[in-house]
């Protein structure tokens, strides 16, 4: 319950932060919302020259994309903020004024470090998930069901590689290029499964499990959903898991020197 | 006049080796690139190969062709590539360009100079190793059909970046935080320089006006030369035609930053914001 006061405090603090900079915080969602449109963007052309994924229709491959936006937009606002808070402390050598806190270090960066600028983004991909379902149609309550049990594995995916990515950097000190690594690999989630071959559908189904981001929690809501994809929640919460416990391990090899 | 260009060349050389040597401790850095840059050609061409299904052309292009297009497009990314706009920027804000003005070196030509010193370690770390990685592991045919007309439009594009990222730095006189200016032009650069997608796939009206302005100058005019492309554009430009467009571009630019450097330079106050 303490670590629950502790976290709305923090959010409060990061709601009256943005409420004192205004502009910056309109600009700054407006931004981040325009940059996440621009990957639509590409399969709206895609099938404004005549051309498709094969078996999916312009609204359901947007209905994935938006769907990876709103897991991005969760997950950014959740644990986005931990990656550069610990990038900047490692490299500046401050991390010690984390330590020295009376809470878990990964808590305190967390609540702390709640990033605002995403509430656009994810108020923009409600909207377009609505938007594309309204043009698909969904399939019922269990559809439903399904969409929020894989979209919840999802942003456990998302967090456990920021987690991952902010861990890395204790040891990769104040290199800015980590979250690319990680980006280019969450692109296999934005398209259709079929689209790439058994051996890559494996690898971001179970290894990396980055088709639950946007893929099977908008099949879910197609009624595409192969029950067997459940199988990949395992990972997910594993993802989560492993994430947390690798920033903590990796907490004992700094050094404060900086970088 | 030799004289005045030989002591130019000391100057850049000099500066581009301790910028090569300075990047060099970061190193890894740019050997990122070799994981990120094949896994997003992965990406688009399985993309690209369920689009194509069949075959045909798509936009005025073949799925070859496409392929070819965004291999070149991040090899000419890695050869290009430029943060003069966020150098500048900080520079001016922290007060530190005062350092720069007492100098009896240009600053544009200074920066300049870094750029080609941090791009011959990008040719080394990141252009070579996905080149070979494009060649040789996934089988793309990355030879230029026109290696010279392909080497001037890369030149070109090198310039270009720089001049349009130098200008939008300059942006720091006039703004204590012009972090937004740079972020917008990066946005609008995304979608329209052709490195998501062709702008053959944009509507003609959009190609059209696209000519006016500096983004496909930077990257889709010298993918398109290095893929061979006969009909560049909405306005079906030769390979010659669309180099020339693009010097223009860049001798346009260029005088523009420097109209832009004496107006500024009038307001820099050396404090910092």
């Amino acid at each position: 319950m303490k670590y629950v006061k502790i976290y709305l405090a923090c959010m409060q603090t990061a709601v009256s932060r943005a409420a004192a900079y205004r502009t910056d915080f309109v600009l700054g969602n407006l931004i981040t919302l325009l940059s996440n449109i621009i990957f639509p963007l590409v399969t709206v052309l895609i099938y404004a020259n005549g051309a498709e994924f094969p078996n999916w229709t312009m609204w359901e491959i947007l209905l994935i994309q938006s769907v990876v936006s709103m897991s991005g937009a969760i997950s950014s606002m959740i644990s986005g903020g931990i990656l550069w808070v610990t990038m900047d402390c490692v490299r500046e050598g401050s991390f010690e004024t984390i330590l020295l806190k009376p809470l878990p270090p990964l808590f305190y960066i967390a609540s702390s470090s709640v990033d605002t600028s995403s509430v656009g983004l994810f108020i923009g991909s409600i909207a377009m998930t609505v938007i594309s379902a309204v043009h698909t149609g969904i399939c019922g309550a269990e559809g439903i069901a399904l969409f929020l049990l894989m979209f919840l594995g999802g942003i456990s995916v998302m967090v456990g590689l920021d987690l991952i990515m902010a861990a890395i950097s204790f040891k990769w000190v104040g290199n800015s290029r980590i979250p690319e690594i990680f980006d280019s690999v969450r692109e296999f989630g934005k398209y259709p499964l079929e689209i790439f071959p058994e051996s890559v559908r494996v690898i971001s189904s179970i290894f990396i499990p980055v088709a639950v981001v946007g893929f099977f929690p908008a099949s879910a809501l197609l009624g595409r959903f192969d029950t067997l994809s459940l199988i990949s929640l395992i990972p997910c919460a594993g993802f989560l898991l492993f994430g947390v416990w690798l920033y903590n391990r990796m907490i004992r090899i700094y050094e404060g020197v900086g970088g | 006049m030799i004289n005045y260009i030989k002591h130019k060349l000391e100057i850049c050389r000099a500066v581009a080796f301790v910028t090569y040597k300075e990047w060099s401790a970061y190193r890894t850095h740019s050997l990122v690139s070799v994981f990120v840059g094949p896994v997003y050609f992965i990406v688009q061409y399985f993309i690209w190969t369920a689009v194509y299904g069949g075959g045909g052309a798509i936009g005025g292009m073949e799925l070859s062709e496409t392929i070819r297009y965004f291999g070149a497009s991040a090899l000419i990314g890695y050869l290009t590539m430029d943060f003069a706009d966020w150098n500048l920027q900080m520079l001016v804000r922290t007060g530190k360009f005062l350092t720069f003005s007492l100098r009896p070196v240009h600053h544009r030509f200074f920066a300049l100079s870094q750029k080609i010193g941090h791009r011959i370690l990008g040719f080394y770390l990141e252009f070579l190793p996905c080149l070979l990685i494009f060649v040789l592991l996934f089988k793309v045919d990355m030879i230029p059909c026109c290696p010279l007309w392909t080497a001037l439009s890369v030149l070109l594009a090198f310039l270009m970046n720089f001049y349009v990222n130098y200008c939008l730095g300059m942006a720091a006189f006039y703004f204590v935080q012009a972090n937004g200016i740079r972020v917008v032009y990066q946005l609008l650069g995304n979608i329209f320089s052709g490195m998501l997608i062709p702008l053959s796939f944009f509507p003609e009206i959009i190609q059209r006006i696209m000519i006016f302005l500096p983004f496909q100058y930077t990257n889709y005019i010298p993918a398109m030369v290095w893929t061979g492309n006969e009909a560049i554009g909405a306005m079906g430009l030769t390979i010659p035609q669309a180099v020339m467009y693009q010097a223009i571009a860049v001798i346009f630019t260029a005088l523009l930053s420097e109209v832009l450097y004496r107006s500024s330079i009038k307001r820099f106050t050396a404090v910092g914001a």
